[in-house]
């Protein structure tokens, strides 16, 4: 989700509702189609469940917390995301039935029966959690991914420092600085340094400030984003 | 066979802080009541209960509870949201039917209303494409401080991003308010090429006299540079204006007692005729009156009170109403009305600049009128070094 805009208008949306079809999930029915979404009654078995069919941007998942255990579905491994939104519809509130739907990677909750004032405003924090925990997720895996390489980043401090005989905040600041310019982070920056400091060890060539190729070619590695060779 | 009297509940704050436009309300649900009575082709004879709650939101819960106890099924009422909002639960609970006649925010589609006032793809967003047609993209919002002003000032921002215009800020006050200097000092700083108000009653007239005397005194014709826009001036509205600054002013209503047709005229002159000492008929009046008859007309063919049948049989009435053709959408219960562009005249009227050439259908949640994503906040920027 880019720079904090939410999802206001569902048109266009597919709600598969397991639960059963009765007059606790008619005002459902009713107000979803005013929103401009399909519903869909389907058995938890049913195919359409397949989270290989399933699309997050179109389908919100509405399952009914009373209808027992027997629904299950995979969750990502870093934000417990389901494989679209879920909405629970909770009648009995034991915590037994609700920690079940929270299994399921619900993101709100609509009490049943059903009431149409309430449909909105739980779609609207569903899919709009659904997108806060996604964006929380790309942040994380970044961040592990950072994590992975924070040896490169010492290995390159140290070989400027050694190189040119500097200490290691400057060293850190110009890697800090080369990598801005290279549109990278500093971690993958330094992966590029070392790989090519280790490559051109021998015949004295200074990569340092110059991974990108070429030391006065800065702004030509800063426009074309390129990765160093 | 023709029911006996039905008992049905009018509730208006006739009195309290909203009472001119709510008097103006109740005039246009008395005089259907008279004329429904009166029609000799019509088997239904309405026995109107009327109930003024003065604005006090637990007065609405009272008065509906106790309507609803004793039988009465139908109530047309309610002026303001947060009035509509406390009566609700109630019309579920004894499953009653509230004809709610006024032009509202929208998102809201509730089983148990009607609602037979505009929604903001019917008075708001054709306001924005008159505006960008005819005045400019940068906008100045000015409102009282609550749900109405937020939520058309987003739709406004949204729509005006989408088409490359702007918003200059936007300026909320307490409602009641009359102090305006230092806004009006940043409208003049900014010159925005309309303002956007949805600033209520006093305020409103405060403001609008107010901007007109500053601009007058730095040689600005205000209604020709800065035009004023709202979706609420209204008729009764004008006369508490003042000569003075009555004039220029955009409203966009689904009604203004200056339609010219045959129907609309019949209307303007019955209800002067019965309030000469006004307020005014205006756009909420025409919506009572259109409430009351739509009511009456599905009662008589649905030949019973009960709220499954008169439901169903009003969503089969077509309504000759004052603004023209009227009907309800099946699926939102909320009502086919055409969109108007009005200046308000030194007569305290509207001339109107436009008109939609049909009844544009009710989008309450903006399914069809929207996009995805809200528009962004304000720019998010990150610092570098």
């Amino acid at each position: 989700m880019s720079s904090g805009r939410l999802i206001q208008n569902l048109r266009g949306g597919r709600a598969l509702i397991v639960a059963e079809q009765d007059a606790a999930t008619a005002a459902l029915v009713a107000t979803l189609g005013r929103l401009g979404i399909t519903p869909l009654h389907v058995q938890s078995s049913a195919e359409e469940l397949d989270p290989a069919r399933l699309d997050p941007e179109r389908d919100i998942l509405m399952v009914d917390g009373d209808l027992g255990a027997g629904l299950t579905w995979p969750l990502s491994p870093l934000a417990q995301l389901p494989p679209a939104p879920v909405v629970g519809l909770v009648g009995i509130e034991a915590p037994s039935q609700l920690r079940q739907l929270m299994a399921l990677g619900a993101t709100a909750f609509l009490r049943k029966p059903v009431h149409h004032g309430s449909i909105y405003s739980a779609l609207f924090l569903c899919v709009n959690e659904y997108q806060r925990r996604i964006s929380l997720e790309r942040q994380l895996q970044e961040l592990q991914h950072r994590r992975g390489k924070r040896r490169f980043v010492i290995k390159a401090v140290l070989d400027i420092m050694h190189r040119r005989g500097s200490d290691d905040d400057t060293a850190y600041d110009l890697l800090r600085r080369e990598s801005m310019r290279a549109r990278q982070s500093l971690e993958d920056y330094c992966e590029a340094y070392v790989l090519q400091s280790a490559a051109t060890k021998g015949d004295k060539a200074e990569p340092a400030a110059s991974p990108g190729g070429g030391g006065s070619d800065d702004r030509d590695a800063a426009t074309t984003g390129r990765k160093p060779a | 066979m023709p029911l006996p009297p039905v008992r049905i509940g009018i509730m208006f704050s006739s009195t309290g802080p909203y009472d001119v436009v709510a008097r103006s309300m109740l005039g246009g649900a008395r005089l259907a009541v008279e004329q429904v009575n009166a029609a000799a082709d019509l088997p239904i004879v309405l026995d109107p209960i009327e109930l003024n709650p003065g604005g006090v939101p637990d007065a609405y819960r009272t008065g509906a509870d106790r309507l609803l106890r004793s039988g009465v099924r139908h109530v047309v009422g309610c002026y303001t949201s947060s009035s509509r909002k406390e009566v609700i639960p109630y019309f579920e609970k004894h499953d009653g039917l509230l004809w709610y006649p006024s032009h509202y925010e929208g998102f809201e589609t509730s089983s148990n209303v009607v609602y037979t006032g505009a929604v903001p793809n019917q008075h708001l967003i054709p306001l924005v494409e008159h505006l960008l047609r005819h005045h400019g993209s940068r906008a100045f919002c000015v409102g009282s401080n609550y749900i109405w002003a937020w939520e058309s000032n987003r739709v406004l921002r949204e729509n005006l991003l989408r088409r490359g215009g702007s918003v200059h800020a936007e300026r909320y006050c307490a409602v009641g308010e009359t102090d305006f200097d230092q806004i009006i000092a940043a409208i003049l700083d900014t010159m925005p090429s309309f303002v956007f108000n949805t600033l209520i009653g006093t305020s409103a007239y405060a403001f609008l006299r107010e901007f007109r005397r500053a601009c007058r005194e730095r040689g600005i014709d205000q209604a020709a540079t800065i035009p004023v826009a709202s979706c609420t001036l209204s008729e009764p509205e004008l006369e508490a204006i003042g000569v003075e600054a009555v004039d220029g002013h955009l409203t966009s209503s689904v009604y203004f007692s200056s339609i010219a047709s045959a129907a609309n005229a019949r209307f303007v002159e019955a209800y002067e005729a019965a309030y000469p000492d006004g307020p005014a008929a205006c756009a909420d009046a025409e919506a009572s009156f259109v409430a009351v008859w739509l009511l009456a007309r599905a009662l008589a063919e649905a030949g019973t009170q009960d709220v499954n049948a008169v439901r169903a049989a009003a969503t089969r009435q077509k309504i000759a109403a004052p603004q023209g053709r009227v009907w309800l959408d099946p699926e939102t219960l909320h009502a086919y009305l055409t969109p108007r562009i009005g200046r308000s005249n030194a007569n305290r009227r509207f001339d109107i600049l436009s008109e939609a050439a049909d009844p544009v259908r009710p989008d309450p949640y903006l399914v069809w009128n929207s996009q995805r994503l809200g528009a962004p906040d304000a720019a998010q920027l990150r610092l570098v070094s």
